[in-house]
């Protein structure tokens, strides 16, 4: 029984991730070990089913900030954010004339960063619209809308129309007088269309003017109605970009 | 036969391995960062402005002036100068639609994935955006009338005339609606054969005679016709033309990517400028206003 013979004695830090990233638990939830060698970072990649929006490489030129700044994965964090925001807010909030009002001014006021709440989702919405409408000017001014493209381009542009009326329905639901007439000058303008005009206007409204059966209707497709929808789109959307070969590059 | 796009795919040339980077970490390490500066960022900008809330909804007190979103407020400045129709439907329906063929007709691979790619597209760009800025602005001050009462304050204020107001027969030039009322058209009805189509120039039935009832077969009033369709329609069709035209003149465009970078840039610029007018320069009644003298009163 000589020391000599045992393997040599592990370092503190060794031992500490050992402990961490080697027991059962860890790698029955992360198949790879830790990402730090060129294998585990691929693998990281590929098995994680968030991760693998992405390829495992991608061109060099394609991670320099000037070339996109981040407009694109922005505006989809915005989404996530507005999705937790919105999901939290869904707590306090009662889409009926009598409560709307009320419930926004006692999220307000009572419950602990309810105001902070709010403030997150509203700034976020108009910092969606923003992103994306920077991301297009991206997208166009690198002339990444070009063949394999096209098609993307065109579900982008479908994603800029659900972006707006996502925040447009979310509009009213304050049941305020920035709400209220609001909807009322924007569906005013839906109502002016040719032939179908007023039968559009009706149908978002649920009648001739903003009352109860409006506030139901922009709020069950703020809630699920759109947002469903938006992912359907950006699915599609984060897809083709992969399969259209990544991000655009001079050939 | 191959078609245009999967073409495009295949004669990418070989991955340089050398050329790549690993997405993890090199991309999600900046993914992390962006997602972070702008989560402390938001959270600050919570912390600090809070999200408007006025009083409960009344439908029966309108504050003027009344406001879509400010996203919106481009649609609604239109609105003010041509027929509803136009402003808040066909246009933006038409804009989206150009929007998303743009592809379509721009197929050319040249310049792909570079900013600005062409050799004029740093000038195209700005000549689109501000040209299209500074138009758009001009016709939003001529059809405010504020050439109007500038020259008429300009007039008095240097004591050349000091009861000096527009000209009689100026008024068509006052505003889009002059067109409407400050030409006396009646007088200038005329008759084709027995067919009496233009003895009113305010009602110029459409379609057989006889058939009125028919809602598609109304009378046209033609001047209004005039200032509230054909004027801003033509103005929104002839402006990009003449654009292209005179950046064609200058030897500026040599293909379609190039004429996409101007529209899409003076688009861009129309966007911006009739968002900002919207937003920031309307009070009571839509009147022009500077920001600062923007008062909401609720009626």
């Amino acid at each position: 029984m000589s020391n000599l013979e045992r393997a040599p004695r592990k370092s503190f830090n060794d031992l500490i991730y050992d402990l961490i990233f080697k027991n059962y638990v860890w790698q029955s939830i992360f198949r790879t070990g830790y990402p730090n060698t060129p294998r585990n970072q691929m693998l990281a990649v590929a098995t994680n089913v968030f991760l693998h929006l992405h390829p495992t490489r991608i061109h060099r030129t394609h991670v320099k900030i000037t070339h996109t700044y981040c407009l694109g994965g922005l505006s989809f964090f915005m989404f996530l954010g507005l999705t937790v925001t919105g999901v939290l807010l869904m707590f306090y909030y009662v889409p009926s004339v009598e409560r709307a009002y009320q419930d926004i001014q006692a999220l307000e006021s009572n419950v602990r960063f309810g105001q902070l709440l709010r403030n997150m989702h509203r700034w976020m919405a108009h910092a969606m619209i923003i992103l994306v409408l920077l991301h297009m000017m991206r997208v166009f001014y690198t002339g990444a809308y070009k063949p394999p493209r096209e098609f993307n381009w065109v579900v982008g542009v479908v994603l800029f129309i659900l972006t707006l009326l996502l925040s447009f329905t979310g509009y009213l639901l304050p049941w305020d007088q920035l709400a209220f007439w609001a909807i009322t000058v924007g569906t005013t303008m839906v109502g002016s269309a040719p032939v179908l005009g007023d039968e559009s206007k009706f149908l978002l409204l649920g009648g001739f003017s903003v009352g109860p059966n409006a506030l139901i209707r922009f709020y069950t497709l703020h809630v699920i109605g759109l947002p469903l929808v938006i992912s359907i789109f950006m699915a599609v959307h984060f897809w083709r970009v992969r399969r259209d070969g990544g991000l655009a590059r001079p050939l | 036969m191959v078609s245009r796009a999967a073409a495009a795919i295949r004669t990418r040339p070989r991955r340089e391995r050398e050329a790549e980077v690993l997405v993890w970490p090199d991309l999600v390490f900046i993914e992390f960062i962006s997602a972070l500066i702008f989560s402390i960022a938001l959270m600050v900008l919570s912390a600090m402005v809070n999200a408007p809330l006025l009083n409960r909804a009344d439908p029966d007190t309108t504050p003027n002036p009344s406001k879509a979103p400010w996203y919106f407020l481009n649609l609604q400045e239109l609105l003010l100068h041509m027929e509803p129709a136009w402003a808040g439907v066909i246009v933006p329906t038409i804009a989206l639609v150009l929007l998303a063929a743009i592809p379509y007709w721009d197929r050319d691979q040249d310049g792909q994935g570079v900013w600005f790619g062409t050799k004029f597209a740093g000038r195209l760009t700005v000549f689109g955006f501000t040209a299209a800025t500074m138009v758009t602005s001009l016709l939003i001050i001529w059809d405010g009338s504020l050439h109007v009462i500038w020259t008429e304050n300009i007039i008095r204020g240097l004591g050349l005339n000091s009861d000096f107001s527009w000209p009689g027969g100026l008024d068509w030039f006052r505003n889009l609606r002059g067109f409407d009322t400050g030409i006396p058209w009646e007088s200038l009805g005329f008759t084709i054969g027995g067919f009496t189509m233009f003895e009113d120039w305010r009602a110029i039935p459409l379609g057989i005679p006889g058939t009125t009832t028919d809602p598609w077969l109304l009378n046209l009033n033609f001047p209004s016709f005039l200032s509230q369709q054909l004027i801003p329609v033509a103005t929104m069709v002839g402006l990009p033309i003449v654009f292209v035209l005179f950046c064609k003149a200058l030897g500026w465009i040599h293909t379609r990517r190039d004429i996409a970078l101007l529209i899409f840039s003076a688009f861009i610029g129309v966007y911006l400028t009739t968002t900002i007018v919207g937003t920031a320069f309307r009070g009571q009644g839509q009147d022009l206003k500077p920001p600062w003298d923007i008062v909401v009163l609720e009626e």
